[in-house]
């Protein structure tokens, strides 16, 4: 039995009191003991910035890389050892600006990975400037006359993509967003979570007040959304646009099934590459050719 | 006997396919072949050649002089008319006008009707290749068997029909020669047929890897190095290894390290401008601690440079690459087999001290082809250095595992994701022992020591220079580092025949350098001559820096090509003459210019 308290690590959190992080944390431990997965089964990998400290406040094995290399990092540990459970976390600015390539190309491969995204709509760690998700109008450190960039749309992005499970989740609403890490980490194939996760200290705009009076939850005020509808679940990632932020749907937008890029590889069929035996593999028939 | 061909023609044409075969044609006959090619960074048009040396003796590098050309296109004549052996000869396409081509009277110059003979037996244009291959044997009396065997075994996975019109082309060509009694003059007979590998510098990068262990390679397109991508993605099956093309370098280099961190060896392979993109990552490498081996291709930069073309010019920017102090290892080798086994050894390296292993090659280098000895791959042995095996004992409640422990020789244990109670946090900021982030100033500069107490243990690694030629008293000793060992070792059996006591000084394991090693091969060494193919004589400051050995003479070539040999035994020769004095500097420039970029140019 794994107990979410199994999770806990010594060191305090080094966020700001009230960061939507805390409750992204909470939910991780709950999908993660909910599950069932081991401590020593599971990696968390980030990128750089205030979310990308995660790994350090989950006791499981954890890799900070570097800024915008988050998915490279995790989708080579997957290759490597596809008997673990990966999951990348980051942040707007980390996955969507620096990290954008990466994300667009790995989502195609439709590895068997969780990426978490604390889409807080600013440049935290470096203290305010705008990110790619940053509302038009909204006033930051390097945009003092306001955002004139039409704003990164992940949702729209990953169902175009080829991610096969795309949610978005609320940091105010702890519950939910334990249920949606539950069901992305257990899905088989690409799980994008973008999460509404205010920053407190930077983001006066898109504060908890915001969100939680334009937040609904796709399965309760849509039951008949069908997930497995591209189209409709285009129209409900295109809906923050179309109502200039007045709401906002959270839930699973998008779900496919499809093989993953592991499911393609013999060589890794039965036994993960770190599985195998290094020493001893003759190469002279390959010499020969 | 040495005897040089060289096959030439556009793009597209099958010049290197049809060099390739050559050289195992003539491997197969029991002689020490060198396959060199040249082209262009053109897909369609550019002018590609490949130089085919065939030699009953040890032969290291391609010569300048060709006896043989096999002109596809007119282009090919105009270009290597100045670079043909007195009394040479060209065997060339009868469509080809020569009338405007100011021909030498010592070259013999033979048409052939070769698109004619290829479509009379039912083959395509594309084939005329394999009628001129057909065609050069003849010219020098090889035997036509050697060729078919080698055509029915190379195209077995193309059936029957495809085998036939190809032996019928390659028969066509040889017996036109025969018949109009065309004969260089010299025979090349097989001595003793026996069945020698034939490999690039970059094949041999790859499988040395392999053999070494690795279990992941990515890499992005990049010339030179594309060929490692190419075999290993060929093989990965049959390896059982994965090797992934990624959308970019720096995606490659992050793939590798996720995978090295989970516990398969990994490697990525490229050129200087994407090692540029892969710089931040090294340090990540080097920060977490995390084995990893980069091979870097070499070719001209600055910024794309001249993508098909060789220099030697990314050493230092090996050694400094990435912001911060850490150790690390540069490896060179100096050919094939040493491609091979510096290749294993690199992941052993690379995993025992937790750091990343640089091994340089270049484009003359990796493309290359050689005939070589079988690899002894007994003498590969696996060595993953403190990697935890089995679970740990139990940890403290939220307690995490102390990765990067202080150790007295700077290498921690290191357990894998999947090890029970060996959780842990790497992470690219200074960090504690569990690797928790830290900012602490104690730990810091301890986390800094341990990191670079590695380089002590390391040093005995490293392996002195190969010393070649005059052992003890020389009057000049020629020193090269990677892949200018190959010409230098020929400059020397050149300038034995003129009676000078040379010393060849090749240096394979370049970083960290143990000055006592580098002392010891300069003993008595009289004069001393660095040939590098850069333009800053990076190896020879290097020396200065770690060895505190200065360097006499700076022979330095960078305009895309390799030393030839000759070139470094006249230009010691002429050192000879003013009694090694002079400038330090001393440069080499290829005389001819052929300017394969653009015939246009040229009228033709």
């Amino acid at each position: 039995m794994v107990a979410i308290a199994d999770y806990n690590v010594r060191e305090k959190s080094q966020w700001c009191p009230g960061c939507g992080n805390f409750a992204i944390v909470g939910a991780l431990k709950g999908a993660l003991a909910e599950l069932q997965i081991p401590q020593h089964q599971a990696v968390i990998v980030s990128g750089i910035g205030c979310s990308s400290k995660l790994p350090h406040y989950v006791n499981t094995y954890g890799f900070e890389s570097l800024h915008g290399r988050g998915l490279p990092v995790a989708s080579g540990i997957k290759l490597a050892n596809n008997r673990l459970t990966v999951i990348d976390v980051g942040g707007d600015g980390d996955g969507y600006g620096i990290g954008s390539g990466h994300f667009l190309h790995i989502m195609r491969r439709n590895y068997d990975l969780t990426y978490i995204v604390h889409d807080n709509q600013i440049y935290g760690l470096t203290t305010g400037q705008a990110s790619p998700t940053s509302q038009i109008g909204m006033k930051t450190k390097t945009t003092p006359h306001g955002v004139v960039e039409t704003p990164f749309n992940p949702l729209s992005t990953a169902i175009n993509g080829g991610a096969t499970f795309v949610a978005r989740a609320f940091a105010g609403d702890m519950a939910h967003m334990k249920e949606i890490f539950r069901q992305a980490i257990s899905h088989r194939g690409f799980a994008l979570v973008d999460v509404f996760q205010p920053c407190v200290t930077f983001n006066k705009l898109n504060t908890y007040d915001f969100f939680t009076k334009r937040v609904y939850k796709l399965e309760e005020q849509d039951p008949k959304h069908d997930t497995g509808n591209r189209m409709l679940a285009l129209e409900k990632a295109y809906e923050q646009v179309k109502t200039n932020y007045e709401r906002l749907p959270i839930g699973v937008f998008f779900k496919e099934d499809r093989p993953t890029y592991e499911d393609t590889l013999p060589q890794i069929k039965d036994k993960a590459l770190v599985e195998q035996p290094l020493a001893g593999l003759d190469i002279s028939k390959a010499l020969d050719d | 006997m040495d005897f040089v061909f060289k096959i030439a023609g556009q793009a597209g044409a099958g010049v290197m396919i049809t060099g390739r075969m050559m050289v195992k044609c003539f491997t197969r006959g029991g002689y020490n072949v060198i396959g060199y090619p040249e082209y262009p960074s053109l897909v369609r048009g550019g002018h590609n050649t490949v130089q085919v040396r065939v030699s009953d003796a040890q032969i290291n590098s391609p010569r300048r002089e060709c006896d043989l050309v096999i002109a596809l296109n007119k282009d090919a004549i105009f270009y290597h008319m100045e670079s043909m052996a007195q009394g040479g000869m060209i065997i060339y396409d009868q469509l080809i006008d020569t009338g405007r081509f100011k021909l030498r009277p010592d070259v013999r110059m033979h048409a052939l009707p070769l698109s004619k003979l290829t479509l009379d037996v039912g083959g395509t244009e594309q084939m005329k290749n394999t009628a001129a291959l057909g065609a050069a044997l003849a010219a020098v009396d090889y035997p036509f068997e050697m060729l078919e065997t080698l055509i029915r075994e190379e195209l077995a996975r193309k059936g029957e029909e495809v085998i036939k019109v190809n032996i019928s082309a390659a028969k066509a060509g040889y017996d036109f020669v025969k018949t109009n009694g065309i004969s260089f003059g010299s025979q090349i007979k097989p001595v003793h047929p026996e069945r020698r590998p034939i490999i690039t510098g970059n094949e041999a990068i790859a499988l040395g890897a392999v053999r070494g262990g690795m279990k992941f390679y990515a890499a992005y397109p990049m010339t030179p190095a594309s060929s490692i991508l190419h075999y290993l993605i060929d093989k990965e099956r049959q390896f059982g290894i994965i090797a992934k093309q990624t959308e970019d370098e720096i995606a490659a280099i992050n793939y590798a390290i996720g995978a090295a961190f989970a516990g398969a060896r990994s490697m990525v392979g490229t050129s200087g401008g994407g090692f540029a993109l892969m710089v931040e990552a090294l340090g990540l490498a080097a920060m977490s601690e995390t084995p990893l081996v980069v091979a870097l291709v070499q070719r001209n930069g600055p910024s794309t440079g001249l993508p098909t073309w060789t220099e030697q010019g990314d050493l230092r920017f090996a050694l400094h690459a990435s912001q911060g102090d850490f150790p690390r290892v540069i490896l060179a080798p100096g050919d094939v087999q040493e491609a091979f086994f510096l290749t294993a050894k690199a992941h052993n390296l690379s995993e025992k001290y937790q750091i990343p292993v640089l091994v340089l090659s270049d484009k003359f280098l990796s493309e290359t082809v050689f005939s070589t000895e079988r690899f002894d791959q007994s003498k590969v042995i696996i060595e993953r250095g403190k990697l935890v095996k089995g679970p740990l004992p139990a940890l403290a409640p939220m307690a995490r595992w102390k990765r990067y422990a202080i150790t007295e020789d700077g290498v921690s244990e290191r357990a894998l994701p999947g090890t029970p109670n060996g959780m842990h946090v790497a992470t690219s900021y200074e960090h504690d022992e569990t690797g928790f982030s830290s900012e602490s100033f104690v730990m810091r500069a301890k986390q800094v020591d341990k990191r670079a107490s590695k380089m002590k243990k390391l040093l005995k690694e490293m392996e002195p220079p190969d010393v070649f030629g005059e052992k003890e008293n020389a009057e000049v000793t020629l020193l090269t580092w990677g892949s200018m060992k190959l010409p230098a070792l020929d400059a020397l059996a050149l300038l034995a025949k003129k009676g000078v006591k040379a010393r060849l000084v090749s240096f394979t394991h370049v970083y960290p350098l143990n000055p006592r090693h580098v002392k010891k091969a300069l003993r008595n060494s009289g004069a001393t001559i660095m040939v590098e193919n850069n333009s800053t004589a990076q190896f020879a400051g290097m020396l200065r820096e770690y060895a505190g050995v200065k360097v006499d003479f700076h022979m330095l070539k960078y305009d895309g090509r390799q030393f030839f040999a000759e070139q470094i035994a006249e230009e010691t020769l002429k050192l000879r003459e003013s009694g090694y004095k002079g400038g330090q500097r001393v440069e080499v420039v290829e005389k001819e210019d052929m300017e394969y970029y653009n015939p246009q140019r040229h009228g033709l």
